[in-house]
C-alpha cells in the first residue's frame, strides 16, 4: 500500500489543467492539423446536422450577399437589391460568421494566428481579380464551392456535378497560372543568391502580436456576446444560435484539417505542386459527399424534408461558373471558405478577396439575373433523372468511379512530387 | 518578393513568409535544386498548413529534414538538408 502511493505520488507531475493543456489541447491543436480524410467526414456529418437544423445545406455567398448589400443600403444604395434582414438574422451569414469565428478560435487555440501581410504588390492585385472571379463564377454556377458543389451534391441536386466539371477546368487553369506567377518571380529568385555575401539573417523582430491577439480576441468575443444577446432578446434566436454553434464546429474543422478546395482542385489535374495533399483532400471531399448525401437522401426520402429543398437551376452556365470560380479562389488563393478561414488566421490578402467578392457580387448578380435570366436552366433534382434509388446510387457509383481516376492519377506519378 | 540568400558557404536561407499555398513549397523545391549536396536550406514560413507540407514534399524528394520548429506564434523555421 505505502508502496503504491508512494509510486503514484513520484509518477504524478502534472495538475489536470497541466494534462490538459499538454496532453489534449497540444494534440487537437498541434501545428500538425487534422487528416483530411476525418475533416471530410466531419464536415458531411456537420452538413446533415445544418440541413436538419437549418433546412439548408452549408453555403456561404448568400451571406456575402446579404454583408453587400446591408453595406451598399448603409450607403444609400439600394438598386442593387435590399437585404431582408441585417446579417445576424440571416441563416447563411450567421453560418458565415460562425466558420470566421470557430476558425480563428483553432487558428488562436494553435498558436498560428497573425497579421501577415502579402510580400508583394502582385498579391493584392491577385486578390482583387480572385475575389471579383469568384463572385462572378457564383452567379453562374448557382453557388460557390459549398452551395454550388459540395451542398449540392450533397442535397441530391445536379448542379453541383456540373460545377464539378467546371472546377476541375478551373483548376486546371488557375495550376497554369500559378506557374506563370512561379516563372515571374524565380528570376528574382536567382537573382538574390547572385549577390551571396550579403547576410541578412531574417529579421524576426518580436512584432506587436500579442496587441493583435488582445485586439482580435476582444473583437470576436464583442461580436459574440452581441449574437448572444440579440438571440437571446429575439423569439427566433435558437435557430441562429443553432447556426452560429455549427457555423464555428465548420470553421475549427476546416482550420485544423486544412480543408483548401484550391488545393485540391488546383492541383488534382495538372499535378501541381501539391498533388499528393490535393489527393488527400478529394478524398476527404468524397468522404464529405458520401457521408451527406447519405443523411439528406434519408430526410428526403422519408419527407422530413422537402425533396426540392435547395435543388438549384441547371444549365451549361453552370459549368462556366465553375471554370470562373475555380481560376478565381486559385489566384485569389482560398475558396469561399478558404477566404473565411484564412482571413481569421490573418492573411491580409484574403482580407482583400473577401471585400472585394462581398462588394461585387450583389452587383454581378442584379446585373446577370435581371438581363440574362434565360441562361438559368430549370431546377434539377437527381431524383428527377435516376428515381429515389437510382440518385443516392448514382452519387456513390459516381464518387467510387472519381476515387479510383484519383487513385489512378496518384499511382501514375509513382509516389513522387513533380 | 521571395528572399533567398547564402548565409554562409553551405547554408542558404529561403524566406516565403507572406505567401500562401501553393508557392512555399514550390520556391522550396526551386532553391532546393540550386544548391548541392549537403547544403542546408533554412525555410521560413508563416502559412500554417507549409509547416506540414514544405517537409513532407521535399522528404518524398529524398532530402532530409533536420529541424520544423515554431520561432514565432505563426512563423516556423524548417532546416532542410539537400541529398
Amino acid at each position: 500500500m505505502t508502496n503504491n502511493t508512494s509510486v503514484r505520488a513520484s509518477t504524478y507531475r502534472y495538475s489536470f489543467r497541466e494534462y490538459l493543456r499538454n496532453r489534449v489541447i497540444s494534440r487537437v491543436f498541434s501545428n500538425t492539423g487534422w487528416p483530411e480524410w476525418f475533416g471530410g467526414i466531419l464536415l458531411g456529418i456537420i452538413n446533415i446536422l445544418f440541413v436538419i437544423w437549418a433546412l439548408k445545406p452549408f453555403t456561404i455567398y448568400t451571406g456575402f450577399l446579404n454583408w453587400g448589400r446591408s453595406i451598399y443600403s448603409m450607403l444609400g444604395i439600394q438598386v442593387f437589391g435590399v437585404p431582408k434582414m441585417i446579417p445576424l438574422f440571416e441563416k447563411t451569414s450567421v453560418g458565415d460568421i460562425g466558420l470566421f469565428t470557430g476558425a480563428f478560435i483553432a487558428a488562436l487555440l494553435s498558436n498560428e494566428f497573425r497579421i501577415r501581410l502579402p510580400n508583394s504588390k502582385l498579391d493584392y492585385i491577385e486578390a482583387a481579380i480572385g475575389g471579383l472571379l469568384m463572385a462572378l463564377g457564383v452567379v453562374f454556377a448557382r453557388g460557390c464551392n459549398w452551395g454550388g458543389f459540395f451542398s449540392a451534391i450533397t442535397v441530391l441536386s445536379l448542379h453541383g456535378y456540373l460545377m464539378f466539371i467546371g472546377l476541375l477546368i478551373g483548376g486546371l487553369l488557375g495550376s497554369m497560372y500559378v506557374k506563370w506567377r512561379v516563372s515571374y518571380d524565380a528570376k528574382r529568385l536567382e537573382l538574390e543568391l547572385a549577390q551571396s555575401n550579403t547576410t541578412n539573417p531574417a529579421s524576426l523582430a518580436s512584432s506587436n502580436l500579442g496587441l493583435q491577439k488582445i485586439v482580435a480576441t476582444i473583437l470576436v468575443i464583442l461580436l459574440l456576446v452581441l449574437a448572444l444577446t440579440v438571440y437571446t432578446i429575439d423569439p427566433s434566436g435558437d435557430l441562429y444560435l443553432g447556426i452560429l454553434l455549427l457555423g464555428i464546429a465548420v470553421g475549427i474543422v476546416i482550420q485544423r484539417s486544412r480543408f483548401c478546395f484550391a488545393t485540391a482542385f488546383r492541383d488534382i489535374v495538372y499535378g501541381g505542386g501539391e498533388f499528393r495533399r490535393s489527393v488527400r483532400l478529394h478524398i476527404g471531399i468524397i468522404l464529405g459527399i458520401i457521408v451527406g448525401a447519405t443523411g439528406v437522401f434519408i430526410l428526403k426520402y422519408q419527407g422530413i424534408i422537402d425533396p426540392m429543398l435547395y435543388v438549384k437551376s441547371s444549365s451549361i452556365f453552370n459549368i462556366l461558373g465553375g471554370i470562373l470560380f475555380g481560376l478565381g479562389m486559385v489566384i485569389a488563393g482560398g475558396c469561399a471558405s478558404g477566404s473565411l478561414w484564412r482571413a481569421a488566421e490573418g492573411h491580409v490578402k484574403l482580407w482583400v478577396a473577401l471585400v472585394v467578392s462581398v462588394l461585387s457580387y450583389p452587383v454581378f448578380k442584379t446585373i446577370i439575373e435581371s438581363n440574362a435570366k434565360w441562361i438559368f436552366g430549370s431546377k434539377v433534382s437527381l431524383i428527377d433523372i435516376f428515381g429515389w434509388n437510382g440518385s443516392i446510387l448514382f452519387i456513390y457509383v459516381s464518387m467510387l468511379v472519381w476515387f479510383f481516376i484519383i487513385l489512378y492519377l496518384d499511382y501514375r506519378r509513382g509516389g513522387k512530387y513533380g | 518578393m521571395v528572399k533567398f540568400i547564402a548565409k554562409s558557404d553551405n547554408k542558404y536561407l529561403l524566406d516565403v513568409r507572406g505567401l500562401v499555398c501553393p508557392y512555399p513549397v514550390i520556391y522550396t523545391r526551386k532553391a532546393l535544386s540550386k544548391l548541392k549536396p549537403g547544403d542546408e536550406l533554412e525555410v521560413l514560413t508563416d502559412n500554417p498548413p507549409s509547416c506540414e507540407n514544405v517537409p513532407r514534399a521535399v522528404k518524398e524528394e529524398g532530402h532530409e529534414v533536420l529541424e520544423v520548429k515554431r520561432v514565432e506564434e505563426g512563423v516556423w523555421r524548417i532546416v532542410i538538408k539537400k541529398r
